[in-house]
């Protein structure tokens, strides 16, 4: 956050959001505020307050009707969401059951077991390792076509984000989605993706630039993989 | 439909989504796809990109619905806001901008605020906003339409402006300060 300000009298971050939100930016800086306002809550409410004072202007916009087909590939489109996902993602849920066991590992393994039997799902796990530290353990709920990711001991760059990959036995990577440090996050596996995602395919977390590889293949280093394992 | 109701509706259908509900997609989709659409559209230019953009627009909505916080700001700024942004990104990707027309402040239309469809906001905010525009200078409104309404960036603006670059930066910044400053009086 810096506190400089223009010679126009307003801070620069509310100039910078004021920027954003109009859309004037491009390249590198239109970046860079997209991972401020992923990142920091003033800048974000800064760019929210600024989209709400231009917004009445898009009444000016005629309204205009998609072909009938849009909402089709929408709803194909859309992935299937995990239910009871407040409980897998609940990163206190899981610290404080690693807590009590004593082990992050043994107890994702018995947490994955119990909820397991619960629901009857029959998931595939990964201790996602490098480096000699457990980054995150993932799990795929192979009915729903989901992977459930919570983070481990990973902690964040402040310039390249987690992005997990599926490395079938072809040993081609396929882009999966992108990971959160502080949070877990629950991806959906296109069909694809769920026809690869089988025992011995392994998971891989490589970091790449704020939004993610753009060439479909890790561009960053691969900090840290995990062989899929049926529980 | 009443302004208030249809704005509690997307609200409400918007809160139903972080729970995997396919129909209160299909409902935010009814009642806001034609506008959402039009944005796009006039920031791409072209319909079947348009339309591309739209598709992911919905299936971005469907995946951050949980990050709408009704306290904050309305249903319509979100998603307005959310449609504009990746139609920009589209346009920055193909490294092109759609209109490139040149700009002559001097000649420029006056803005229209009839026949406005005021349904999505309420009328005395685009009345507001529209008043704090009528007081830029015209250049500085020429301007900001050319980034709100084509997706134009500092660059392109200099350019069908024939202004230098610093120039279009600072008419820019002028201009949102002014305005916000009208639009908080």
């Amino acid at each position: 956050m810096t506190d400089t300000f223009d010679h126009t009298g307003l801070p620069e971050d509310e100039l910078l959001a004021a920027e954003y939100a109009l859309g004037v930016l491009a390249g590198p800086e239109r970046a860079d505020a997209e991972r401020r306002i992923a990142r920091e809550r003033v800048f974000a409410t800064l760019v929210a307050e600024w989209e709400q004072r231009l917004a009445p202007w898009a009444a000016e916009i005629d309204e205009v009707a998609p072909s009938p087909q849009v909402w089709d590939r929408i709803a194909d489109a859309l992935p299937i969401r995990t239910q009871g996902r407040g409980l897998w993602q609940s990163l206190a849920f899981w610290r404080g059951l690693s807590l009590a066991a004593g082990a992050l590992a043994a107890a994702c393994l018995a947490g994955l077991i119990y909820f397991g039997a619960i629901t009857q799902q029959q998931p595939l796990v990964a201790l996602i390792e490098g480096g000699g530290h457990r980054h995150f353990v993932a799990t795929i709920d192979t009915r729903r076509g989901t992977v459930a990711v919570v983070p481990a001991a990973f902690s964040a760059d402040a310039t390249r984000v987690p992005e997990l990959w599926l490395i079938p036995p072809d040993g081609k990577p396929r882009a999966v989605g992108l990971l959160r440090a502080d949070q877990a996050v629950t991806l959906n596996l296109s069909a694809e993706l769920a026809e690869l995602a089988k025992n011995n395919a392994v998971l891989a977390v490589s970091l790449e630039p704020p939004g993610g590889s753009t060439t479909g293949l890790p561009t960053g280093p691969v900090i840290a993989t995990g062989k899929l394992t049926s529980l | 439909m009443d302004l208030d109701s249809n704005r509690s509706l997307i609200t409400a259908a918007l809160g139903r989504i972080p729970a995997g509900d396919r129909a209160a997609l299909q409902t935010v989709y009814r009642l806001t796809s034609t506008k959402l659409f039009g944005v796009c559209l006039r920031i791409l230019g072209e319909r079947a990109e348009a339309e591309d953009v739209l598709q992911e627009v919905y299936v971005t909505v469907w995946r951050k619905a949980a990050d709408f916080d009704p306290s904050r700001a309305s249903p319509m700024t979100w998603l307005i806001a959310l449609a504009r942004n990746r139609s920009i990104d589209r346009l920055r990707a193909s490294r092109r901008a759609r209109n490139m027309d040149p700009i002559d402040a001097a000649t420029e239309i006056a803005d229209d605020a009839g026949g406005v469809d005021i349904a999505i906001e309420n009328a005395q905010e685009h009345a507001r906003l529209h008043g704090c525009l009528e007081g830029l200078a015209s250049h500085e409104r020429a301007a900001l339409r050319g980034a709100f309404f084509d997706g134009n960036t500092y660059e392109d603006l200099a350019s069908r402006m024939k202004v230098p670059l610093g120039t279009m930066k600072s008419w820019i910044r002028r201009a949102m300060i002014k305005l916000k400053a009208c639009l908080e009086q």
